[in-house]
């Protein structure tokens, strides 16, 4: 996809602009906030990411100008400042995500893949479905290749997440903010005990496994690892 | 502290003028009275002349013309000291009949009015020791046609005029003198007083940060000033030792991951290796530098908890449901480590806070619970109102924390001994500790007889 990425840190950019290229996608760069908003207003984007502090012209103020135009790119709004209220600031502004700085660029990647992806009709869809794996929303109901399978409520948002973004690498932090509402860093691994009892649910005793761990990063669900 | 300073000191300042108005008001009160005494003694000189020429007058009149020379001639005898009177009788053809004057006072004109005249020295008699000068003076034509003078030498007006002068002299100077002094003294007091803070700011200037400022024990106001800047000077060097502390720590809890990290890349780029061995190193340098970001996240977590003004956002928590939340999350990892975990939530808890940090308080508690205790142990998650304040706890069965460990805890990257091998930063209660003191909550750490309980008190 075409990503804009706009961050005034000429050395972190390059390492973004690497990493994004050698991940398939297109990108173009801006060092200032006039230079980025003038791109972000001319070019066609599938999404925007942007430093909040950047010379000339603020990354929150880019962020309500293109609102304010009707723009709707999804926008990932970087930041070294971390306050909590930064992060409501930033998505109050039309921000569709957050990451503070530091971050691993594999979370900023995945954020990216779900920011862009969610903008397809997925979430209007009452009927999820992956391989053999099959979610009715309405019904609460899970079936994999024709067999029943119980899920607790939890484990049903957290299925759904997964089958949402299915094919997209998801990661914990992700899994806490958008599955539990949670932006905890916790010290013990109480996500992967919750995607484990999930993956024992729906994986198995069947001969291919959806639910995949990728190290470092998170889980993917696909048909294939 | 040497004359020049004293003499800039706000004390002497005072003193000097104090000393000015007080000088400028006693030459006034002495001038008005030097002004009043010389008038009634003007007047007086004036009303005895006049008395005098009457009666010389009425003796003429009366006994004769012979007989005034007479009696002229007694009266300056007598006339004496301070109080002399000279006379002068002269027939119409300007002849002197009787009088110590030796002529007449040119200009002068014996209307019976009393009048200032200049009278040169060579009226005096050589033996008499008046001096020249302006004299009050009565003169008046009598019936053959003489002229009859009485005047007074004005010798007594003018000492009592010296005298009133040297007084105010005396007294002008002994009140500046005395000003002068008390000011002095004053300024040196108060100097020593100041020098003493003075020395006191300038040693923590330079880095001696436990000196104090000595109180004199008069409990005035510099004792009050100086222990006022005592507790703020503690305060100071307590908030510079933590800060001190905390960067040694951060310096030396951080070394370690880094010296890991330095060491393997070294080692790796020592020889040749395939990319399967690159990338295991890759990987593995990865870990440690998440690790190193969580310590440092968890670190700006507390130093924004702590900061005086916190700027994050501040509302109504529903609590009950956050703890089911959280609860959620940790039953299952409970099970996973063979511990049990139990939830007594009473419903509809609301605190107001920040809902973030909160959390990440409350879920450093279970997972010390859970990383600190043994199999089978149970862990507890209770909240409930208690009389009008809410309680949160976090109790396990486990070696609980000795008391005199209790305070140590909170401290950053503290880590109590069997511990120090397990994963682990040591920020975790000094994040629930800053967390409660931002919420105004009170923070207790328990023996749960056996095992530890942190109870957390939230105000309404």
């Amino acid at each position: 996809m075409r990503i804009l990425l706009i961050e005034d840190d000429r050395n972190a950019a390059n390492y973004l602009v690497k990493g994004l290229i050698e991940s398939g996608h297109v990108v173009d760069y801006a060092a200032d906030g006039e230079d980025g908003l003038h791109l972000a207003v001319t070019g066609e984007y599938d999404a925007l990411v942007v430093d909040r502090m950047l010379p000339k012209r603020d990354g929150l103020s880019i962020i309500r100008m293109l609102r304010a135009d009707k723009n709707k790119t999804p926008v990932l709004v970087l930041s070294a400042l971390g306050e909590v209220d930064d992060r409501v600031e930033g998505l109050r502004a039309g921000g569709d995500d957050y990451l503070v700085k530091p971050y691993a660029f594999i979370e900023l990647l995945a954020r990216l893949d779900a920011l862009v992806r969610r903008g397809g009709d997925s979430n209007s869809l009452t009927h999820l479905s992956v391989a053999d794996l099959e979610l009715d929303l309405l019904k609460h109901k899970v079936m994999r290749a024709g067999h029943m399978i119980r899920l607790q409520p939890r484990e049903l948002r957290l299925l759904e997440y997964f089958m949402r973004h299915a094919g997209q690498v998801v990661t914990r932090t992700m899994l806490l903010e958008q599955v539990w509402d949670f932006q905890f860093d916790p010290q013990t691994s109480v996500i992967d005990t919750q995607v484990s009892r999930l993956r024992a649910k729906i994986d198995k005793g069947f001969e291919r496994p959806l639910l995949h761990t990728i190290r470092g990063v998170g889980y993917k669900l696909d048909e294939f690892p | 502290m040497n004359f020049h300073r004293l003499l800039h000191t706000t004390a002497i300042r005072l003193a000097l003028h104090y000393a000015l108005y007080y000088a400028l008001l006693i030459t006034l009160g002495l001038g008005v009275l030097y002004l009043a005494t010389s008038r009634y003694v003007d007047a007086q000189m004036a009303a005895g002349l006049e008395q005098e020429l009457t009666r010389l007058a009425q003796i003429d009149r009366q006994y004769g013309h012979d007989r005034l020379v007479a009696v002229i001639a007694v009266e300056q005898q007598t006339a004496s000291g301070d109080n002399r009177r000279y006379y002068l009788l002269q027939s119409s053809g300007g002849q002197r009949q009787a009088g110590n004057l030796i002529d007449w006072p040119p200009g002068f004109v014996a209307d019976n009015h009393v009048r200032n005249v200049w009278i040169e020295d060579d009226l005096i008699p050589e033996q008499l020791p008046d001096k020249d000068g302006f004299w009050p003076m009565i003169g008046t034509r009598l019936d053959d046609g003489s002229r009859l003078l009485v005047a007074q030498s004005v010798r007594q007006a003018e000492d009592l005029q010296e005298f009133i002068l040297g007084t105010m002299a005396i007294i002008l100077a002994v009140s500046i003198g005395l000003a002068l002094t008390m000011g002095w003294l004053l300024g040196r007091t108060l100097l020593q007083r100041i020098d003493a803070i003075n020395t006191t700011t300038q040693q923590v200037t330079a880095g001696e940060l436990s000196t104090r400022i000595p109180l004199s024990g008069q409990d005035d106001e510099f004792d009050e000033l100086a222990s006022h800047l005592n507790t703020m000077l503690a305060r100071i060097e307590k908030l510079l030792t933590g800060m001190r502390q905390v960067t040694d720590n951060v310096a030396h809890d951080l070394r370690r991951p880094l010296a890991r990290v330095r060491n393997r890349i070294e080692v790796t780029l020592m020889e040749k290796r395939d990319s399967k061995e690159y990338r295991s190193a890759l990987e593995e340098t990865l870990e440690d530098t998440n690790e190193l970001m969580q310590t440092f996240s968890a670190l700006l977590e507390i130093a924004q908890a702590e900061a005086g003004s916190f700027r994050g956002e501040w509302k109504v928590v529903e609590l009950s449901a956050m703890l089911e939340e959280l609860g959620g999350l940790y039953l299952d990892e409970a099970e996973v480590r063979h511990k049990r975990f139990e939830l007594q939530i009473e419903p509809n808890l609301k605190i107001t806070g920040n809902r973030h940090l909160l959390a990440q308080a409350i879920s450093n508690l279970l997972d010390n619970a859970l990383k600190y205790t043994p199999d089978d142990s149970t862990i507890r998650l209770q909240a409930a109102m208690q009389a009008d304040r809410l309680s949160l706890t976090v109790s396990d069965n486990g070696p609980g924390i000795a008391v005199d460990q209790r305070d140590k805890v909170f401290e950053r990257f503290v880590r109590l001994e069997p511990d120090r091998s397990t994963a682990g930063n040591g920020l975790g209660l000094s994040l629930v500790k800053a967390v409660a003191d931002l919420h105004k909550a009170e923070l207790r750490l328990e023996d749960n007889q056996p095992g530890l309980r942190v109870v957390l008190l939230f105000n309404p």
